[in-house]
């Protein structure tokens, strides 16, 4: 069974090995120069106030040139886009070309049972699958540590490669989540593939569900998996932008927070004096005009200050490991299902 | 060894088909005594019919004595239908001749003789072997 | 002899329509077994019971005195169709057998695969019909099995082909202890090779024993007109034709018709099946079709 696995594995085998292999050696093509630079820069064995001005020359110093902005974005944009490509074109097919093919019924009347017949499948194509995305996913890290480690520190980075580690594309491209997703999409294909029956619409919908779920885990789940840290600051020592809306209200954005390097800001409320939330631009100010310092420094006259909600860079492997756990769960959950599936459903 | 041959159409059952084409070739002197009849594998194989309805016409042939299983070997033949040549049967091609020529003067035409004779000799063989 | 396939009230349901409904039968072991029946009769489904690829919804399924799937070693079964792994080569495909298989006659499939005059690295994908289905029973009978079920296997075959598969066919079961169950909606490629018969018409089974039995027990009755009712008892009347003056029935018994006013003849095996076909459905004893002519 091992040996019928991988002979009908051979080719998606051999697509991940041959995009490994490409982004390999642009990797290995590109990092030595960018570790150099990296030296050059200064920014080991910086002195406290001047770090974050080193890190942020050394940034743009980097999306100046064409290559690095281009190759880093590539691999997190690839680690990213693995997962939904695994559950699309290995974990869709498994259960649903042998279906749509009727090669089950020369696979399954053989002496082997159901169950071995799919564990067989399912592990060497899941641990597959983690195995490739993980360790792109390292590689990627390894090679861009530089700019990651440049990145947590520099209070202007422009974007691709000022993403903090919480960025959501950083996040999904980094750490142990990779490792989760992947065996989470892969099962997922295959669920779909063997409740459909057919390659085409098994395809389509993972891609819709995974899409889904991957929109939805940031944006609803992973900032409710702890609660944030405060801190209340003074307008003018954040990185951030003040904006005016017509009906004479404003709101803060905040970017930075200088004593949190690497922190996710999850959100930022303007305060006023009292300590009570405050929008509507004060009598005292309005005659600030629209001008943006000039009403923020009005506001701070006025008592009104930030109240930033954050997840502190401490945190990061706990969200990392916690969310890597749930798509696990959730993998597991349906690896469960396949398996009555397959035998219960389709007799 | 002799090689058989079926006709779907005929109406008549395979296995005694089998049989018919083993007296025919005894008469013809085709086969003789001693020789080995074709495998029932190779039959069924070359017929494309069930080993079953060999077998069946092999067993119905050493139940009349004509042939003997020699398991592990085949079957082969054991004995003659007498005297394997036609022309020992003079007497009774001239009965048929002079039957013939009695049924012409009837007024039957060649295909309604052929009719009575196939009809007759069909239910005697029936009644024969029912 | 013991039971190579046995069925008791076996059915099966999808959603509201039953495609195989109270079917008992105990089909004895060494035969070649025909299971006749229109498309849709529930052929296909009787055979995906008996090799563990459905689920019975009533009633029990036993092969070699055994639920299916704990007899996947000793069944062969061929899928109608011959579904094969289109990328996988003919040898890779001998090797799928041996892997997955615990008896595996080597030499068998070599031999077998050998009269296909392919190329062992040709694709399966790129096999004719009639090499797919030479392929398939290739891998069915390599393991040795002690049964094998076979599902509409000439179905899509040209005459050659055919001829080809069924000589294959009789050739293994003349040299193994073989018992095999073949569908087919033609009855004239059964006559040659069946010696045991069941007739399946809209999911019921409306006739099963051997064909010589059968074809004994069933007399076409030609004669003056006369209502089938009026029969014997034990005269199971199958199907009926009459004309103003005459009748034409075909009947079922043991026992010797001793009428004269009929006049009796044998019934071929073809025009049995279709009589037994051509019944409505429903279980009843005196059951005949009436043709005004």
């Amino acid at each position: 069974m091992i040996w019928l696995s991988w002979r009908l594995f051979r080719i998606e085998a051999a697509a991940a090995a041959a995009a490994l292999a490409a982004f390999t050696v642009l990797l290995a093509v590109t990092g030595p120069h960018l570790a150099s630079l990296y030296a050059a820069s200064g920014i080991t064995g910086c002195h406290v106030g001047s770090c974050g001005q080193l890190a942020d020359n050394f940034l743009s110093l980097l999306g100046d040139s064409s290559i690095y902005p281009v190759v880093y974005t590539l691999g997190i944009v690839g680690i990213v886009l693995a997962p939904a490509v695994i559950g699309i074109f290995w974990g869709a097919p498994l259960l649903a070309r042998e279906l749509e093919t009727g090669t089950f019924r020369l696979a399954w009347t053989q002496n082997i049972t159901r169950a071995r017949w799919l564990t067989v499948k399912l592990t060497l194509a899941g641990l597959a699958a983690m195995a490739a995305t993980e360790g792109f996913s390292l590689m990627q890290a390894w090679w861009a540590a530089p700019i990651s480690q440049a990145a947590r520190i520099a209070p202007n980075a422009p974007a691709p490669l000022g993403f903090g580690p919480f960025n959501p594309l950083a996040f999904a491209a980094h750490g142990v989540t990779p490792l989760g997703y992947a065996a989470f999409a892969f099962i997922l294909g295959v669920t779909v593939g063997g409740v459909l029956g057919r390659v085409i619409p098994a395809m389509a919908v993972t891609l819709v569900i995974f899409a889904a779920i991957q929109v939805a885990v940031p944006l609803w789940i992973r900032p409710n998996v702890f609660p944030p840290d405060h801190a209340m600051v003074a307008i003018g020592s954040i990185n951030g932008s003040t904006r005016t809306n017509i009906n004479n209200t404003f709101a803060f954005t905040v970017d930075f927070l200088p004593s949190q390097p690497g922190a996710w800001i999850t959100s930022a409320e303007a305060v006023n004096a009292a300590g009570q939330p405050a929008s509507s631009i004060p009598a005292a100010c309005k005659a600030s005009g629209p001008s943006v310092p000039h009403l923020g420094s009005c506001l701070s006259r006025q008592g009104v200050r930030i109240d930033v909600s954050y997840q502190p860079a401490s945190r990061y492997w706990a969200f990392q490991w916690i969310e890597t756990a749930i798509f696990i769960a959730f993998a597991s959950a349906l690896t469960w299902y396949c398996f009555w599936y397959l035998a219960r459903r389709l007799s | 060894m002799i090689e058989f041959h079926l006709d779907g159409r005929s109406g008549v059952a395979p296995y005694m088909q089998l049989i018919h084409q083993v007296r025919q070739a005894l008469r013809l002197g085709l086969l003789r005594e001693g020789d080995q009849l074709p495998k029932v594998k190779d039959v069924a194989a070359g017929l494309a019919i069930n080993p079953n309805t060999v077998l069946k016409a092999y067993r119905e042939l050493e139940y009349e004595g004509l042939a003997a299983a020699r398991p592990g070997i085949g079957t082969f033949v054991t004995s003659t239908l007498g005297d394997g040549s036609l022309a020992a049967h003079e007497p009774l091609r001239r009965d048929l001749q002079r039957w013939l020529a009695k049924a012409r003067r009837a007024g039957l035409e060649d295909e309604s003789i052929e009719a009575l004779f196939v009809s007759t000799f069909r239910s005697a063989s029936e009644e024969g072997t029912a | 002899m013991t039971a190579v396939l046995e069925a008791r009230g076996l059915g099966k349901q999808y959603g509201r329509l039953w495609a195989l409904a109270d079917c008992t039968l105990s089909v004895p072991a060494g035969h070649v077994v025909g299971l006749v029946g229109p498309n849709g009769a529930g052929k296909t489904t009787l055979l995906n019971l008996a090799v563990g690829l459905l689920a019975p919804t009533t009633g029990i399924i036993e092969v070699l005195s055994g639920p299916p799937l704990a007899r996947l070693a000793r069944i062969g079964f061929l899928a109608q169709d011959a579904p094969v792994y289109a990328g996988l080569s003919v040898a890779e495909h001998l090797a799928l057998g041996a892997h997955l298989n615990s008896r595996w006659d080597a030499g068998l499939a070599r031999r077998w695969i050998g009269r296909l005059n392919v190329n062992l690295d040709q694709k399966a994908g790129k096999l004719s019909a009639g090499q797919r289905a030479q392929l398939g029973l290739t891998l069915a009978m390599a393991k040795r099995p002690e049964l094998l079920l076979l599902d509409e296997p000439v179905a899509s075959l040209d005459p050659l082909a055919r001829r080809a598969f069924l000589q294959d066919l009789m050739e293994a079961v003349a040299e193994q202890e073989l018992s095999v169950v073949l569908s087919s909606h033609l009855v004239a490629d059964l006559e040659r090779v069946c010696d045991y018969l069941i007739v399946l018409v809209a999911s019921q089974m409306r006739i099963a024993g051997l064909v010589e039995d059968l074809l004994v027990t069933h007399h076409l009755l030609t004669g003056p007109r006369r209502d089938p009712a009026t029969l014997p008892a034990e005269q199971q009347v199958i199907s009926a034709s009459h004309t103003d003056r005459q009748s034409t029935l075909l009947v079922r018994t043991r026992r010797p018709v001793l009428d004269p006013s009929w006049v009796i003849s044998r019934v071929g095996l073809e025009d049995l099946v279709l009589a037994y076909m051509s019944q409505a459905a429903g279980p009843a004893r005196h059951r005949h079709l009436e043709v005004q002519k």
